[in-house]
């Protein structure tokens, strides 16, 4: 090989860039690193004003037409329902059949939905089966179920083929005041509608019975709508629960008195859907405030054109504060205010330069943008959805949750009457710009951050923080891989090439990451079967979740143990000898482009979970280096270089990271080492994505650096 | 492709149950996620199962048959009417089991919503697919024993015994066969129930037959192979190399030009016995590399007979539907007109979905060409390697054709273990830098294709473009992979010209060498 070099044609120049990069993969590495970090945090200043894509929705171009009439209506309907409530306490008839009637009363098709809760399970093999296939229910109970009220509005000058949904999420047992409001709300929309000439798409209230759950009760309706079963809910009863259909019977016929169908209605696709909620919590500010709710499972947003359009009628049409969720414990954050001035002296700088130069934001909005930033990427990364709208999600549908805080005190009649009309309003200002759209909301984009409820960070910005923070590990990878190559090359420089040397030995030379990759394999394997061990660890009755994160931690390591006896060292076609010491290398090599394959197809899956389980994993793979070599150097460098491998690692696992971060969040006194059996147990009950890359990319990775550190030869 | 590690470890010990037992592991392992079908729900991929493999179809193509309609009525089915006859009554034997329950509404319901009813007769069908990958592992593995017993003749003719010793502890057939039968690729393709396991075993049967020169044979799956699916029409320049040079070989000219250096630097330093001696092997050498014609003739004869006699079954079979027409303009007409544009793994869909009419026809015929255009320079460039060459034609084929799946890269794959074992024992192997590189891709594009296609046909998040970006990925790791290879064969391509005449240089350099440490 060695003769053969300098015959070798010059590389093209692309080729020596990457050989330079490759070559300076330490240095690179690290300002790629600081870069990336620093990128995260200038977030909040590259944030652009959101703005309405989508011409067709033209928010508030027509006055309201909610009229006061419809408010007394509604007004009306919600004491009605506050006294039935009183009244009849326990009995979960009274309300869903006074909602339908009153439904049917202004004019709509009425059904009625029953379904029962699902319980969410974990099933290991959910995660790798498609998302469309059919559940199918085994034991229903017949004592839980949940009965939803649909009232369908034809559009009359739609073709029936489009929808927009409203939802109105109470609790039947139970009706809190804020519940009974948001049914006002939807009620006073739902009589305007009935009447308006311009609707060109149906118009579906549900009114989702909450008693096991918000999520349930909407996705079982959206299951239902979704799937193709035809007949009436007696088709859908299974014989045994024959008691409880006679007492449906007997609540549907008296309340009512009319013919309600019981068949199950359907409206055309979704073109969005708006869950409206009125807070209990009356909230300090002087105004009316907005929250939105948007993130669906594994990070999923809706269509950013919903939010700027309710964001856009609820400042401009009604004068309500918007905001959306922040994380306050970032607001006294010392750290943010200094970075905030900072970036506020260079902006100044920056405009000093030059006047066009946009660049810098005050103190207060920076740490406010990034208190909201950060809590939108914990949101997002959690893969959990916040609320009903996320069951939307999963059928391409996009949905957002309103919910209003009324300043006023609950029993304030005339406040009470303003506070219907501007909610009404709004959602009626919401529905006529969705009424307008020509196709899928599809304009603007799906994939962004919000910093506030009108800045946002789009994903051509937010890619750049994490491809700075990913770029150094092919690099890295690359150049460890050629240095575990030149070795050989070396050493086979020093011995003499006698006709004797093994053959193999040269000819296996660029296969030599086999082993490694082996390795890594065999972590991998593990890796997925710690991830479908609570299945196992969940039968078991009656377990702490302390007791159950211990059970599943020894389960894991003898796991471990037990493949690397079976596959481990069952088969090793490089002996020892022809490794050396520089078989880390190769191994760290191969782990850190498994760890890059990881993060890259997380990013697409759910980026929030990728940038922050990169800030953690990179700098980990990137520093692994045996520990017995900073042991035998004994110098300050090696010294603090060994510490932090050990900081990092101690970070690194999953738990206490967890744990770390809670308390850094909440304070260490309320830390239990349970907690992190019971944030898993949430995640795979969502069947979240988060999961999965905790347990599959992250874990194998920690456990490879672990491996790495404590490598001897 | 993690599996390669066992298998090469396998090698090194080189008992012959390791690989049995390697094999067999293989087949439980096949039978036992067969077992899961609807969890795994492979052949609802569209990696997997392209409009003329998938095993609905086919189900679908029968039930329309037994109903007396044209099996390609409504294009669902676009495969053959053999396949129809042959695999068609496991399929119906399921869905009369559940005709015999529900009513005819319900049968059309269930079969739409869910192919995999019935799970024992479900299983029947997988042990198909899975004997058809059994019996192609095995096809592999002694065509890989046949090529190197030709090579190890080769190699002794050129008077390198010292590599012969090394060559002798690879058993490249039983690596090959391994790496075909653990190839992810294989078994997803197996497991998801697609015809393309049977399309890969009548390809390996021709290879087969023309390694072995059993003419019949050779003539028999190339016939097979083009009928089922029509790209391996091209191998009928390999097949008839291979029966008319023999197996794979150095270059004749190498043999030639190097003993004559050899033989005259010699004359000058050494003594004249080595001299005679290697004009002996000179002249031996020489000899087998005439091209013999007959088997050739043989093989155009046996072939016509095979084709006249399949397209007689299928006229039989298509009689009432229109007849031997109707059958071609729905199956090869189906293939080079890229009708069906659902997104597959191939980069035509998305092209001819975006193209304009009127310039279809052009793009379909400049596609198309594309893969004839390499025909022959690839076949003088290669002649003296047949096998390669029929390696380098079908992964060609599997990246042009209109509707690839993931089936072609396993048989590809499959036949590149079979060269790269010879490759390893001419130590050209190890100039294999890209390995690691290349295995990361396939791992990151395996793994990222069904993200894209989630993101875009579940989520709605996503869209085309990205499912394509991991399509053009797929295609250029290929071209990478054939590339590479060619230009380790000292191969002149246009692309490649600088990095190929390297590694022709590099790969003649290294022959004279060991050919003087030998001498």
């Amino acid at each position: 090989m060695a003769e053969s070099e300098p015959l070798k044609p010059k590389p093209r120049p692309i080729v020596r860039i990457g050989i330079f990069l490759i070559s300076h993969s330490l240095l690179f590495s690290v300002v790629c690193c600081a870069a990336g970090v620093v990128a995260l945090l200038l977030l909040p200043v590259l944030a652009k004003n959101t703005y309405i894509s989508e011409n067709a929705l033209m928010p508030g171009s027509a006055h309201p037409m909610l009229s006061s009439q419809d408010v007394s209506e509604a007004n009306k309907f919600v004491q009605d329902i506050t006294i039935l409530n009183l009244k009849s306490t326990g009995a979960s008839i009274g309300i869903p059949g006074m909602v339908a009637q009153h439904m049917e009363g202004l004019g709509a098709e009425v059904s009625y939905h029953k379904f029962h809760p699902e319980l969410n399970k974990f099933h290991p093999l959910h995660f790798f089966s498609g998302p469309d296939h059919g559940k199918i229910q085994e034991n229903w109970t017949c004592s839980s179920y949940g009965i939803n009220a649909v009232g369908i509005i034809r559009a009359p000058r739609g073709d029936g083929k489009e929808a927009i949904v409203l939802v109105t999420p109470y609790n039947s047992l139970k009706i809190s005041l804020g519940e009974a409001l948001s049914l006002g709300i939807a009620s006073s929309v739902f009589s305007l509608l009935t009447r308006v000439t311009w609707l060109a798409k149906d118009i579906i209230w549900l009114a989702a019975d909450t008693q096991h759950g918000e999520y349930a009760a909407v996705d079982a309706w959206l299951r239902d709508y979704h799937t193709p079963i035809f007949g009436g809910l007696e088709t859908l009863n299974p014989e045994t629960c024959q008691e409880i259909s006679n007492s449906y019977e007997l609540k549907n016929s008296p309340v009512t008195g009319a013919d309600i169908s019981d068949v199950f209605r359907r409206g055309g696709t979704m073109a969005a859907a708006l869950v409206i909620k009125v807070s209990d919590r009356s909230s300090e500010a002087e105004r009316d405030t907005l929250s939105i709710y948007a993130e669906a499972s594994n990070g999923q947003m809706p269509n950013l054109d919903l939010i700027n359009v309710v964001n856009y009628l609820a400042v401009h049409g009604q004068g309500l504060r918007v905001k959306v969720e922040k994380l306050w414990s970032l607001h006294d954050s010392m750290l943010l205010k200094v970075l905030g001035q900072i970036f506020e002296s260079i902006g100044k700088v920056a405009r000093k330069l030059n006047p066009e130069w946009k660049f810098g934001v005050p103190v207060a909005d920076y740490i406010e943008g990034t208190a909201t930033l950060a809590s939108s990427l914990y949101r997002q990364a959690l893969g959990v959805p916040t609320g009903s709208h996320g069951a939307f999600r999963d059928y391409q549908v996009d949905a957002i949750t309103l919910e209003i805080s009324p300043t006023f005190s609950p029993y304030n009649k005339g406040r009470k009457t303003e506070f219907l009309l501007r909610g009404g309003r709004l959602v009626e200002g919401v529905v006529r710009s969705v009424n307008n759209l020509l196709e899928k909301f599809h304009q603007s984009f799906f994939l962004y951050l919000l910093t506030s409820a009108n800045k946002f960070v789009s994903v051509g910005v937010y890619m750049i923080a994490f491809a700075l923070l990913v770029a150094p590990l092919p690099l890295v990878a690359a150049s460890l891989y050629s240095d575990g190559t030149k070795q050989d090359f070396s050493s086979e420089k020093d011995k003499p090439t006698s006709s004797s040397a093994p053959v193999d030995a040269v000819s296996f030379k660029s296969w030599k990451w086999l082993h490694a990759a082996k390795t890594v394999f065999v972590v991998y394997i593990w890796s997925a079967i710690v991830t479908l061990l609570p299945y196992i660890i969940s039968q078991v009755p009656d377990c702490t979740p302390t007791h159950s994160l211990i059970i599943w931690i020894l389960l894991s390591v003898f796991s471990l143990l037990f493949l690397r006896s079976i596959l481990g060292f069952s088969f090793s076609f490089i002996s020892v000898s022809q490794l050396q010491d520089k078989e880390w290398a190769l191994l760290k090599s191969v782990t850190i482009s498994g760890a890059f394959v990881g993060l890259c197809l997380m990013s697409i899956i759910n980026f929030a979970t990728a940038e922050i389980g990169a800030l953690l994993i990179v700098p980990m793979c990137l520093m692994a280096t045996p520990l017995i070599f900073d042991v035998k150097d004994w110098s300050l460098r090696s010294l603090t270089r060994a510490a932090c491998n050990l900081l990092l690692t101690f970070v690194g696992f999953p738990p206490t990271a967890y744990i770390v971060t809670k308390g850094l969040f909440e304070g260490f006194g309320s830390v239990n080492v349970g907690d992190f059996w019971n944030w898993a147990e949430s995640l795979w009950m969502w069947t979240s994505a988060t999961y999965l890359y905790v347990c599959m990319v992250h874990l194998p990775c920690w456990a490879l650096c672990v491996y790495i550190l404590l490598h001897h030869h | 492709m993690e599996e390669r590690e066992s298998e090469t470890s396998n090698k090194k010990k080189n008992k012959p149950w390791a690989f049995w037992s390697w094999a067999f592991a293989s087949v439980i392992f096949r039978l036992i996620l067969a077992y899961f079908p609807r969890n795994l729900n492979f052949s609802a991929r569209p990696e997997v199962s392209t409009p003329l493999t998938s095993f609905r179809r086919l189900a679908e193509g029968y039930w329309l048959k037994q109903s007396s309609m044209s099996p390609y009525a409504g294009s669902m089915y676009h495969g053959s009417p053999l396949l129809l006859s042959i695999l068609g009554p496991l399929t119906v034997r399921r869905y009369l089991w559940t005709s015999v329950n529900c009513s005819d509404v319900k049968i059309v319901c269930r079969y739409f919503m869910d192919g995999n009813e019935g799970l024992p007769n479900q299983l029947i069908c997988s042990l198909v697919f899975v004997i058809a990958d059994f019996v192609t592992a095995m096809l592999i593995r002694s065509t890989g024993l046949n090529l190197q017993m030709a090579y190890n003749q080769s190699l002794k003719s050129l008077g390198l015994v010292r590599l012969l010793e090394n060559s002798e502890l690879i058993l490249s057939g039983d690596i090959a066969a391994l790496v075909y039968l653990w190839n992810p690729f294989t078994i997803i393709s197996c497991v998801g129930l697609s015809t393309s396991p049977i399309e890969n075993l009548v390809i390996m049967l021709s290879l087969y037959g023309a390694c072995t020169r059993r003419v019949p044979l050779a003539a028999f799956g190339w016939v097979l192979a083009t009928h089922l699916s029509l790209y391996p029409a091209i191998l009928i320049v390999p097949v008839i190399l291979l029966l008319g040079y023999g197996p794979d070989a150095p270059p004749r000219k190498l043999l030639l030009q190097k003993f004559r250096e050899s033989c005259s630097c010699d004359c000058s330093s050494q003594d004249k016995e080595q001299t005679s001696l290697h004009k002996e092997l000179a002249n031996q050498s020489v000899q087998p590399m005439l091209f013999s014609w007959k088997p050739v003739v043989f093989f155009t004869l046996w072939a016509c007979m095979w084709a006249f006699y399949v397209l007689v079954l299928c006229a039989i079979s298509v009689k009432q539907y229109g007849g031997l027409r109707e059958m071609f303009k729905r199956t090869y007409g189906f293939i080079l007109t890229v009708e069906d544009l659902a997104p597959n793994i191939g980069v035509l869909w998305y092209f001819f979905a975006e193209v304009f009419d009127f310039f279809r026809n052009f793009f379909l015929i400049v596609f198309h060409v594309n893969i004839l255009f390499m025909l022959l320079p690839l076949a003088i460039r290669l002649n003296h390697r047949p096998c390669f060459l029929a390696f380098v034609y079908i992964a060609i084929a599997s990246m042009l054709k209109s509707y690839p799946s993931v089936g072609d890269l396993a048989l590809y794959m499959g036949l590149l273990g079979l060269d790269q074992l010879l490759r390893i024992s001419i130590q050209l192997y190890a100039d294999m830098q890209l390995s690691f590189f290349l295995f990361c891709g396939y791992v990151g594009v395996s793994l990222l294709s069904p993200v894209m296609h989630n993101l875009w046909i579940w989520r709605g998040t996503g869209n085309a473009n990205f499912y394509f970006a991991t399509a053009m990925a797929y295609a250029c790791l290929q071209v990478c992979i054939i590339f590479s290879f060619i230009s380790f064969m000292k191969t002149l391509t246009i692309i490649l010209v600088v990095e190929s005449v390297g590694a022709m240089l590099n790969h003649d350099r290294k022959l004279r060498k060991l050919s003087a440490t030998a001498a």
